[in-house]
Order: C-alpha cells, then structure tokens, then sequence
C-alpha cells in the first residue's frame, strides 16, 4: 500500500481532496484566461512583489452558553468575543497595524433580550434567527466579518490586502482572499487535473465564479511545500469582479493574479511549526495568535458573566 | 535600563500613605513576543511573522520606605533614581559617617556606614577572590586610603594605624610613592569620591635582616631606601612567650610534643625573668646566648643531656614525656633554625632598637614575602599577638587599629589549629571591641575558618572560580551575583554590607600609589642620565 501523511494536524480534516468535492453550484466561466482545451500550469511568477502585504484575519470564542428565561420558555443563546485585526509586512518587518474586539450576546429575538453589562464591560446584544447552533453559529461569524472589514488598512496603490478565507463581501482595491479548504469542485475533471499537477509557485489559469451579481475572479495556486498528496499546498484565490477588476478586464484580473502568485509563497508555513501548512500563512498564524490573546481570558469573563447574571 | 542600575516606583495604599519601593536590575532580557519556535527569528526579521520585541527587567529590592511590606503594582510606571532619590534606594541617606568604598558603573560613588567597620555595630572586612584578576590587596589599600583620607574618622585619622602584611612579591613596598600610570580620568574618579588622589603619607616599611648578614641589612630586592629592618632580641622571644608560633601546630591536643613546647616556654620565660642583659641577650645557667642557634643548642641540651645515662631535666620536658615526644619537639625546632635563626637574635649592636613600632607612622608595612612559610606563620603571629597585647593593655579602643592580612587560609585554615589561628580567632571576635579591625583577604572563603569570616561585617567578592562560586561561604551573593562574580574584571567587585540587602557592583579607582616599582615614579628618574659627562 503506498500512502502519505497528511500535513495538516487531524483535528482541522485535510486541506483539499481531490475525489470528494462537492459540485459546485455556482456558474463557472474556465476559457476567460485560456480556453479550457489548452488549460496548464502558469508560472512561477516573477512579478515584482509589493512593497506592503497586509493580512487580515478575525478569530472568535464563546465564552459563555446562556439561557434566556422569558415567560417560562427558556431560549437558548451564545456569549461570545470576537476579534479582527491586520498585519502589514513589508520586506523587512512584519507588524500587527490594527485590532478590534468586540464582546457580544447572541439571542434568539426573545422580547426583553437585552445587552448584558459587566465588569469588563458590554456583551452587546445582537439578535439571530433562531437559537439553533447554526443559527448562533453565523451570527458570531457575521459579527467577525463586520469586524474584519473596520481594520481594512488603508493601502498604498500597488499594496495588496490577503483576506483570510472567502471574500464575502470584504473588499479592498487590490484584494484577494484565501480559501486553505477545498470543499467545492469548481473545475471540469480535466482541469482538476492541471491543478494537481501544479508546481511549487505556478498557478492554474482564471475562472471567473458566479454570476454578475456576486462575480469573483479565481485561480488555484500551489504553495512550496512537502508534497504529500495531489492536492498538498494548494489554495484556491479569488479576487472581487468588481469596479477595479471589472468582468471583462481580463489583463487587470491576470496581472493581480500574477502578483498574488509570486507574493505568498514567501509567507508559506512549515509543517514543523504550523498544523496547517503550508496554506495557513505565517503571517495569518502570527495575527491569529496575536488576536486570540486580545480576546482576554476566558475564565474571567465568564467569571464576570455569572457575576451579572446574579445581579439582574 | 541595563544591568545595576537603581529604580523606584511608588504605591499609594488605600489609607492614602504613599510608599516608596527602591531597588537594583539584576537581570534584563529582550524577548520576541508572538514566537514560538527559536528559528521564528528569521521570519520575523525577513517581516514574515509578526511579533513584538519586548525588554523585561528583573528588580531586586533593596529597600521599603517606610517599611510596610506590599508589593508593587503591576503597571506602574518606574523611573531610574538618581541623585537624593539614589542615595535614598542604597540607604545612604541614614547614614551619618559614611566611608567611599568605591564607585558603581555609572561613576556615582557608593559608600559604606562606618559604624559597620569602626566597631560601633561591627567591624572587620573580609575580600575573597581568585590571585591575579580579583585585585584583593588594591582594594585593601584603597579602603585604607579612604579611611585616612576621607575625613569619616575625623581627628582620630591622624592616629589611626594601618599594618599590611606583603604577602606576595614587593607589591606594597612602594606604597609612599606616585603612581606613574596614574591618569587624570582615574583621578577624576578620587575626586568624585571626595579624595584626593595621592600615595600614603606616613608610610614605614620594615623587613626581616637578610639571611646571614651580621650588620642585620633588610632583605628587599627593587626598594632599596627608606626600609627598616626587624626582628626580635632573644630576650624578647623567652620573655614574651614566643616559642609557640614557631609550630604551626602546636595548640594540637592530639600532638604529644606540645607538652614539651609549652614546658620549654615555661622555663624560658622564668629564666629571663631577672635576666640583667640591656642588649637583648639571655643569660641562662651562667651561659650568655646571642643568636637563635646557640639558644635551639642550649634547649637541647637541657631536654637530651649529652650522657645518656643522665634523665632529661623534667622541669623543662615536663612531667611523663616519652623520649618520642622530645625528640619529635627537637627535631622541628632544629629545623625551625634556618628559617628564623635571621628574625630571633642578639647579635648585633642596640638589638632591642630593631623592635617593631607599629605606632611610628600611619602605615607600616611588614614585607614577609622572602621568609619561608614557617617563618610567616611566625611573624604574623608574633606580631598580631603584640598588637593585640597592646591594645588590651591600653584599655581604649581609640585610636583604631586595622590590619591587613591576604592568605587568610594560611593562618587561619578551617581544618587545625595553630597559635596563629587562635591570635586571628581572637582578633576576629574580640577585636571589634579592641579597636582591631581585620581586613583579610584569600583566594577561597570556604577553606578559611568560618569564624573569622562569619564576624566580617563586609564582605568583599572579587572575580571567584566557578566551583568555589557555588560554596556556601558566598551565600550573601544571591544567585545572580554569584554567576556574574565568576566573570568581573579586575578592579570590579561586589559589595556587601548589612545594611543592604544585596550586594553593590563597585568599582575602585586605579591605585595612586604605586604597586610594583616599575609603577614608582621617583622625582627626577627617567629625564636625567646619571652617567651623563662621564
């Protein structure tokens, strides 16, 4: 039997597999670079880099499950913290330019439901949908977004902004976003296998996702690491078809990706040192951490939590 | 902030009392923080990862004023404390008679309470330190200067005295003279100290006749004026006592013979009792002895009589002694001959003029470094004993008397006991308030006996071996010091005084006297040719 170690720690699953993505369904344009037919690795790159790469990433944490008691029903809810920020890396420095926190109680809409006051100040009160764990789930997660898109830097023009995960609505001049998980085939087979066979650098040629609502410009891209498997070190980008990379601006959207190709394998992580490398770049690992340790300490507040809960 | 250097911060209590907390860095450190991994250097200084360098630095405190005992805050602000506030953290400000004992990095004096070191609260200094690199005697003649010069004593300086054993090489024979090498930064640094950089003023220097000299001329290599020679007439070694320094062990219970040493000084001491002899002589059973040699015959003669039939005269064996006994007795006192036969005599004209005067000038200077061991052991002990005798028949402990002795483990090792051992016992313990303050000095606290070092009120470290760092001799010095003691450079050392806490990094100026003849500067030497028009 010949197999491989997955690079990435078990707990965070694999980083793509090749055979078991889900169908994309999505509207999917392959010839906007190269026709399908001629589709082959590009690169690597050696576009000049820009001078300042900026990452911008959120973390959040529930610190406390609570139950809201309105006319005998108990609802069930979510106190958590979030936290946004950016780092900016230049050739020589890397710095976390700027973080925000923002604490938060997650309720279904139960009349009475209120924001909670402590110690440590307010758990604002954001209603959701419903009190199911999804539900409270994207609640948090929209709070984050929201975050992320304050700590946007405001960015040099050749500067490039590298959001964590799928753009979702966050936008920057030259933006792009990385997804480390693949959970989506968006390819014919024919082209998932030009992507597989990607080398360290090279990245597979655009595709434009989605219609002219929401349109996202993407390319997959191979970050230097060990290779494992097929799919090992690979990313998908996507970059925003908006104003600055209009749909039908091809040599716009081609020279972005070129400078995105040739930009983040410098900041690619090692196995030794990160469980998911080498998608999860040092720079978002770093931030990450940095973040985490802003969103204080959890014993504490829920301390404080059960503290206001006594007082009410 | 660095290394040593003094802080303070406050802390208002809730009553509204303000306290102030003093204290020295004892260790820094700068830290990336946001790395995990040692090699995570690299991607941050290639700006891949982010991480903020931090500085922390480690505070020992020194002081609590007043003295309630909370801790400082975490996030309040500290400041260096310079000027009053600095005098204040090293508790200068209480101290009324405060004596320059050296300078801290930053060239900002440091001093010691006087009341430590006169006798008034404690007494006695004790330097350790590795030969060579921990400049141990330098800083015993500087603390001395300090002493006279300073102005801490008063009018009593003028009469205090001071008694340096040389020990080693000519070094402290030039003591009454400028130091060629002096500079005017090192000057400087007197200055900030409130002294003035010059050589000792009242300085004698004596040394032992020169082996087989009958004019009795000092033996002194590169210092050829202003020595005095000394030793000791017959009359006064019988009279005195002074047979017991001559063995080294011979306070040793378990060592039969001293039954014989202590019978024999007996008898000589009786003998010279009437002795009529102006010039040192004894005259013992009608025979007049002059020299160290015909006295060791006239002994043995009494203890193993020529005729073999005739019983050794028990008066001076003392009562049941094996033949064993006085012949283990003889045997290291005809060995003892030409080691001190030089010191013990009456040969040469006004003998008892070459008596030592320890009151004759400020300093003297007692250069053994030629003698044999067996005949140092003697002098220091002989001339301890008389000092000691002196100030105990004079009754006051004014005006002071110090005395420095290097090599402390050679007259006062930790394992035996000898004549020596019991003088330096009794000076340690006693001699505060005798007005005898002892400033020894040795390579290794750990093999000197822990009295002498225990009754040291200051301690002084100089650059330690490693091992003898960790022994608990040094358990004044908290770990820190103690690692940094193994690396200080000459003419650095720490400080340790009961007032403080923790000991005080100082550094001493460059000696102003000279402290090798080659450092000598003589008025007029090197510009003229003595041969010139030859």
């Amino acid at each position: 039997m010949k197999f491989a170690v997955e690079a990435w720690d078990p707990d965070y699953g694999t980083g793509g597999d090749i055979d078991a993505l889900d169908a994309s369904t999505d509207v999917v344009d392959a010839d906007v670079e190269l026709p399908r037919a001629d589709w082959q690795p590009l690169g690597p790159h050696d576009t000049p880099t820009p001078e300042v790469t900026y990452f911008v990433d959120g973390v959040r944490r529930i610190d406390a499950r609570i139950w809201v008691t309105e006319g005998g029903r108990a609802h069930p809810g979510s106190c958590a913290t979030v936290a946004a920020g950016a780092v900016a890396c230049s050739s020589t420095h890397a710095e976390v330019t700027d973080v925000q926190v923002r604490r938060a109680v997650f309720t279904p809409p139960v009349p009475g439901a209120q924001s909670i006051e402590t110690s440590f100040g307010e758990y604002t009160h954001v209603p959701v949908r419903t009190g199911s764990p999804e539900d409270l789930y994207l609640g948090i997660h929209e709070q984050m977004t929201e975050l992320e898109t304050w700590v946007i830097p405001s960015t040099g023009p050749d500067d490039l902004v590298v959001f964590d995960g799928p753009l979702r609505g966050r936008s920057a001049s030259r933006a792009v976003g990385l997804i480390k998980t693949q959970h989506v085939q968006y390819l014919d087979d024919d082209q998932q296998l030009v992507v597989g066979a990607l080398e360290d650098g090279q990245r597979s040629p655009l595709f434009l996702i989605g219609g002219s609502s929401f349109a996202r410009w993407s390319f997959y891209l191979r970050l230097p690491g060990p290779r494992t498997h097929g799919w090992a070190g690979v990313v998908r980008c996507e970059m925003s078809a908006n104003r600055m990379l209009p749909v039908g601006d091809v040599a716009a959207a081609v020279d972005l990706a070129n400078t995105v190709s040739a930009t983040l394998p410098r900041f690619a992580s090692e196995p030794h040192k990160e469980n998911r490398a080498p998608q999860n770049l040092y720079p978002i690992k770093g931030l990450e951490q940095a973040l985490r340790r802003r969103l204080g300490d959890q014993r504490l507040l829920q301390r404080a939590l059960r503290v206001a809960s006594a007082d009410v | 902030m660095q290394l040593d250097d003094v802080v303070a911060l406050d802390r208002v209590l809730p009553t509204g009392e303000q306290i102030s907390i003093y204290g020295i860095v004892n260790q820094v450190r700068a830290r990336h923080e946001g790395a995990t991994f040692d090699s995570d250097v690299f991607l941050i200084a290639d700006g891949v990862l982010p991480a903020e360098i931090s500085e922390a630095a480690l505070v020992q405190v020194t002081r609590v004023v007043p003295e309630i005992f909370v801790p400082p805050l975490p996030g309040t602000p500290v400041r260096i404390a310079t000027d009053d506030e600095r005098d204040t953290a090293l508790d200068f400000d209480s101290v009324l008679r405060r004596l320059p004992a050296g300078l801290s990095r930053e060239n900002e004096p440091i001093f010691l309470d006087l009341d430590f070191l006169d006798g008034t609260k404690g007494a006695h200094v004790n330097i350790s330190g590795i030969s060579g690199v921990a400049t141990k005697t330098s800083y015993a003649t500087f603390l001395l200067y300090s002493l006279f010069n300073s102005g801490v004593l008063g009018k009593e300086a003028v009469n205090t005295k001071g008694l340096i054993f040389n020990v080693k090489g000519e070094d402290l024979l030039f003591l009454d003279s400028h130091n060629a090498h002096m500079t005017s930064d090192q000057a400087d640094r007197y200055q900030h100290l409130g002294l003035t950089p010059a050589p000792f003023g009242s300085v004698g220097i004596v040394a032992p006749p020169r082996r087989g000299d009958p004019a009795a001329t000092p033996a002194v290599g590169a210092r050829t004026t202003g020595v005095r020679p000394f030793f000791w007439t017959l009359d006064t070694f019988c009279r005195d006592n002074l047979l017991p320094f001559l063995f080294a062990d011979a306070e040793d219970e378990r060592q039969q013979y001293t039954i014989v040493v202590q019978s024999v000084a007996a008898q000589l001491a009786a003998s010279v009792r009437h002795n009529e002899a102006v010039d040192g002589a004894v005259r013992i059973d009608g025979a007049t002895l002059r020299t160290f040699a015909e006295l060791v015959d006239f002994i043995e003669r009494k203890l193993i009589p020529d005729d073999p039939d005739e019983k050794p005269d028990q008066r001076w064996t003392g009562r049941a002694v094996s033949g064993g006994s006085i012949n283990a007795f003889v045997r290291r006192l005809s060995s003892s001959v030409r080691h001190v036969d030089q010191l013990i005599r009456a040969d040469v004209a006004d003998s008892p003029s070459y008596a030592l005067d320890l009151d004759r000038n400020q300093l003297t200077v007692v250069d053994i470094h030629q003698l044999h061991d067996r005949a140092k052991r003697f002098v220091v002990g002989v001339v301890l004993r008389q000092a000691f005798d002196a100030k105990e028949a004079s009754g006051v402990a004014r005006p002071l008397q110090f005395i420095v002795l290097d090599e402390l483990n050679k007259y006062a090792p930790r394992d035996s006991s000898s004549p020596i051992k019991e003088i330096l016992l009794d000076v340690a313990e006693r001699g505060r308030s005798l007005g005898i303050i002892l400033i020894g000095a040795q390579q290794t606290a750990s093999e000197v006996e822990r009295r002498v070092v225990a009754n040291s009120a200051i301690r002084v470290v100089g650059r330690l071996d490693t091992a003898e760092a960790g022994r608990d001799q040094y358990g004044f010095l908290p770990g820190v010091q103690r690692q940094r003691a193994t690396i200080l450079k000459p003419g650095s050392m720490y400080l340790s005084q009961p007032r403080l806490p923790i000991p005080l990094l100082i550094e001493f100026p460059f000696p102003a006297w000279a402290t090798r003849s080659a450092e000598a500067a003589r008025a007029g030497s090197g510009d003229t040719d003595p041969f010139e028009g030859l």
